[in-house]
């Protein structure tokens, strides 16, 4: 056995099947440098989101390739659609419209604040469907920054809990909308 | 809210029988888990990237010759290997630099500068062993199987796969002593 | 002599600003407040700041009910973000522009620091492009993903050059991925690395021409 490799017990440790105190005293400083080498494995998660959409894409892009015939009426009417939705003048902000929900079942009123309506709490009432108590508004608003929170009972200022929030300055916090 | 999720073999079948859209649920379901199989068996995230994107789109093609489309995962996990070994024959030389640099990205989510010097040394040390012994440390202590499991997976004995294990256990600890 | 006629096209300007600024606070904030923001305002103005951002923090102390004085440090705060923010781009090499300032000033609110604005500002992109990157870097700090995954993550978007649509998909890209359970700082190296292999290979398969790839060796 040379300098270089472990004693066998001490890779019945590695592998889990002893543990350090079933080892005897001479090759208990071993079996530490053993375990350091273990605790250095890294199981980090690796997150590759890019995978799913990457896959599908070139699976998309291959079955068009059998039909190439197809390809051309299809760019020509994306083009001709681009052209039309495309606004006149460049500057004209875009436009996106959005849904906001709030569970809240024991609330009688539920209302939304924030910057695209100057925080007026009595601006923008959202309506209850039904006996769930899920209250919900749809804003059509600029694109750009928007930050808001909604208020329940005209009293009660309560972020959105679906969405990323920042400190208001006031205590509390105010979600923000990105667009 | 769809009640419980689907089985692999259920979305298999319908991929089968056309639906191809369906695939992209598997996409999701495994590729993390096996992203960290390649990151750790190619010493780079990215190369794992590339290489779970690969073996999804072929084992796409092949769909048709999975024997059992319930034990999708372990026929996936066969082409994702070959991918993998195939990977390292191509790009010995680029991998230990890579190496270094996809563990120090692990390092600012861990903490730990010693820590992260750590897991460097030691990913750099798995590249020195040979594809077979460092799958076999990546599938029991990365992965967390048994050598039952993975002798299963990998059709072959637990005796060998202990005789390739503690071969690299001895390997690792001579390159880890060596860069002290 | 010149230099009295030059005070007085400045000083309308001023008294301009004023009027405007206390147009939009009519009716919304006590006197004070109104007298404080427009101070601040026309100081702000002149300085090449935003004024927005005093005006809407100011309107919204006043319609959740806060006191004056916690309204007034509030909007001092913000001044003085903008300013940071102004700072820390001009640091960037960036020539500012309002909207950039009020992003910026976002991001610090949503607690990132002027480094991690400077190190955005940094990577050249345009100003238009670094605007909604600081919005978004802001959004990401207000998920939870700590400064180093956020600024790299960001940074990669910006230097690939990639359309500003592609930015703004980030956070709910994020948020998916975090919905699986990945921590924040995860999910964020995980685009950070989407981002780099893209601009190094060019576009995924099916959007535009892909760099022509080696060809794979045969399967074992």
């Amino acid at each position: 056995m040379s300098e270089h490799e472990f004693h066998p017990l001490v890779k019945q440790l590695l592998d889990g099947d002893i543990t350090l105190a079933d080892l005897p005293a001479d090759l208990r400083a071993e079996g530490e440098e053993a375990l350091r080498l273990l605790a250095a494995v890294d199981r980090s998660v690796v997150s590759v989101p890019a995978v799913t959409w990457r896959v599908m894409a070139g699976l998309e892009q291959r079955r068009r390739r059998v039909r190439p015939w197809l390809l051309a009426p299809a760019l020509a009417l994306a083009a001709a659609l681009l052209l039309w939705i495309m606004p006149a003048k460049p500057a004209a902000p875009a436009l996106v419209t959005v849904r906001f929900v709030l569970a809240a079942p024991d609330a009688h009123e539920v209302s939304l604040a924030g910057t695209f309506n100057r925080w007026d709490s009595h601006a923008t009432p959202l309506v209850r469907s039904g006996p769930t108590g899920v209250w919900t508004a749809t804003l059509t608003l600029p694109a750009g920054q928007h930050q808001y929170a909604f208020v329940v009972d005209g009293v009660r200022w309560v972020p959105d809990p679906g969405a990323p929030a920042v400190d208001d300055g006031f205590g509390r916090r105010n979600s923000v909308l990105t667009l | 809210m769809r009640p419980g999720p689907e089985a692999d073999g259920e979305i298999v079948r319908a991929v089968l029988a056309g639906d191809r859209e369906r695939y992209a649920r598997l996409v999701e379901r495994y590729r993390d888990r096996y992203a960290r199989y390649a990151a750790r068996m190619l010493g780079s995230a990215d190369a794992a990237e590339d290489a779970v994107q690969d073996a999804f789109v072929r084992a796409f093609d092949q769909l048709s010759q999975c024997k059992d489309p319930d034990k999708f995962v372990s026929w996936f996990f066969l082409i994702l290997r070959n991918r993998c070994f195939a990977e390292r024959r191509r790009n010995r030389t680029e991998s230990s630099l890579e190496a270094a640099e996809s563990v120090a990205a692990a390092d600012r989510t861990d903490g730990g500068a010693e820590a992260g010097e750590r897991r460097r040394a030691l990913q750099l040390a798995l590249m020195e062993l040979t594809p077979d012994q460092r799958e076999v440390f990546v599938l029991k202590h990365v992965e967390g199987l048994s050598y039952g499991e993975i002798a299963e997976r990998l059709s072959t004995s637990v005796p060998s796969l202990k005789m390739r294990m503690h071969r690299a256990y001895d390997t690792l600890r001579e390159q880890l002593r060596e860069h002290k | 002599m010149i230099a009295t006629l030059l005070v007085i096209p400045l000083t309308l300007l001023g008294m301009q600003q004023q009027d405007s600024i206390a147009a939009r606070l009519e009716g919304r904030v006590s006197p004070g407040i109104a007298t404080l923001v427009q101070q601040l305002g026309v100081a702000a103005s002149a300085r090449g700041l935003p004024v927005d951002p005093l005006i809407q923090k100011a309107i919204e102390g006043s319609a959740k009910g806060v006191p004056a004085e916690r309204v007034a440090t509030a909007v001092r705060w913000v001044a003085m973000q903008l300013d940071t923010a102004a700072a820390a781009l001009r640091e960037g090499g960036v020539t500012t522009d309002t909207l950039v300032i009020a992003a910026g000033e976002f991001a610090i609110s949503a607690g990132l620091s002027n480094h991690d604005i400077t190190a955005l500002a940094r990577t050249g992109a345009s100003v238009s492009s670094l605007t909604v990157g600081l919005r978004v870097a802001g959004t990401l700090a207000a998920m939870g993903v700590p400064s180093a995954e956020n600024i790299g993550l960001i940074s990669a978007k910006l230097r690939s050059g990639q359309p500003t649509g592609d930015l703004l998909l980030v956070p709910a890209r994020v948020q998916a991925e975090i919905a699986r359970g990945v921590t924040p700082a995860q999910a964020a190296a995980g685009l950070e690395r989407a981002a780099a292999a893209q601009a190094r290979h060019g576009p995924p398969p099916g959007r535009g021409t892909p760099p022509p790839h080696p060809p794979s060796p045969p399967h074992p």
